[in-house]
């Protein structure tokens, strides 16, 4: 795995007190959280008690992390820690241990990993669709949007003749591919996330 | 390195991310932002050392506690806050006894309650959501604990 500069940086300025920092920190890692709730199948309450607590611990972490660019690992980690203390909570409250035999492995070691590099991804990837020109970030988000749209309400919509919509969204593309942001992200598996779900 | 990626894929792992984010709610976000006021607190913390639910370690002493706790014992270099937890309220003393005031942080907010002469106090009612107590005396301690969860 690569050592974002980005991460690092954010992490030593948010220890050292800068909001703004720490604000860009969540917005890119609480998809990751978010990830790892919803494969333990958590209620909006568990998901929320998670929430805070990962946020919390990290929080008094800033600072003590030996290795700020391996945040992500220790995020997913902590995150799977705390929904195993939710899940095993539910449980006791139960009394009963029903179902704990054929209760679902939630944790291996090589889902944290994907779910560690595929945040990692998506961020990067986010990141260097907000860097694109505003042009490129509407045509990308009318291209990605589910269902996607045709080209006739792309030519539409930003006014541009159907013709063009081809070698614009090439060049985009290419902008995209070039970003520093993305550097570093060529040799992942890009089918992983369709797969992810059936893991 | 992405030169590896051709168009469609390229696409399809944008899409992927975006979605991600898209399917994180904002509540959720909001909940990770917020946590960044307890960045650098000025109050001593107190390490969990005592937990009458013997399996969960001390080792643990840096996340919050689950349930089922019965009593429990955070300790710092100035003093220690003994609780023990009741159906409805939590019990504790401060150690040793001196008078001050107790405050319960939760992600929502800040009550206060007094610490007596002989150190004790009452939350009454539990908090629902994880929280901190942070003690004050009159000789000058400030103490914090870790995470709570009841």
């Amino acid at each position: 795995m690569r050592d974002d500069p980005t991460v690092v940086a954010l992490v030593n300025r948010a220890a050292r007190g800068d909001p703004a920092a720490w604000n860009e920190i969540v917005e890119r890692y609480a998809p990751l959280v978010w990830a790892i709730c919803t494969r333990f199948q958590l209620s909006s309450h568990d998901r929320e008690d998670v929430g805070q607590n990962v946020w919390l611990l990290l929080v008094e972490q800033l600072g003590k992390l030996r290795e700020p660019a391996a945040l992500p690992g220790w995020l997913a980690t902590t995150t799977h820690r705390e929904c195993l203390r939710v899940v095993t909570a539910a449980r006791k409250s139960e009394r009963l241990g029903t179902g704990l035999d054929d209760a679902p492995e939630f944790v291996n070691n090589t889902m944290i990993d994907e779910e560690i590099l595929m945040a990692e991804r998506n961020a990067a990837l986010r990141t260097a669709l907000a860097e694109l020109p505003p042009r490129c970030r509407q045509l990308m988000a009318m291209l990605i949007s589910d269902p996607p749209c045709s080209y006739a309400e792309i030519s539409a919509t930003l006014q541009i003749p159907v013709g063009s919509i081809g070698p614009q969204r090439a060049r985009c593309l290419e902008r995209l591919r070039k970003s520093s942001a993305l550097a570093g992200f060529g040799d992942l598996d890009v089918h992983w996330a369709k797969d992810e779900k059936h893991a | 390195m992405p030169d590896v990626w051709d168009d469609e894929e390229l696409l399809a792992a944008l899409g992927e991310a975006v979605k991600a984010r898209q399917a994180v709610p904002e509540w959720f976000v909001e909940t990770g932002k917020n946590a960044y006021a307890w960045h650098n607190i000025d109050a001593e913390l107190a390490q969990l050392t005592y937990d009458s639910d013997g399996d969960r370690g001390v080792a643990a002493a840096v996340r919050s506690e689950a349930a089922s706790i019965r009593a429990l014992t955070f300790t710092s270099a100035r003093l220690s806050i003994a609780l023990g937890v009741a159906s409805d309220s939590l019990m504790g003393q401060i150690i040793p006894a001196q008078p001050g005031t107790l405050e319960v942080h939760t992600t929502g907010g800040v009550t206060s309650s007094p610490v007596d002469e002989i150190g004790c106090f009452a939350v009454a009612p539990i908090p629902a959501s994880p929280f901190r107590l942070r003690c004050r005396t009159e000789d000058g301690a400030d103490v914090l604990t870790g995470w709570i969860t009841l």
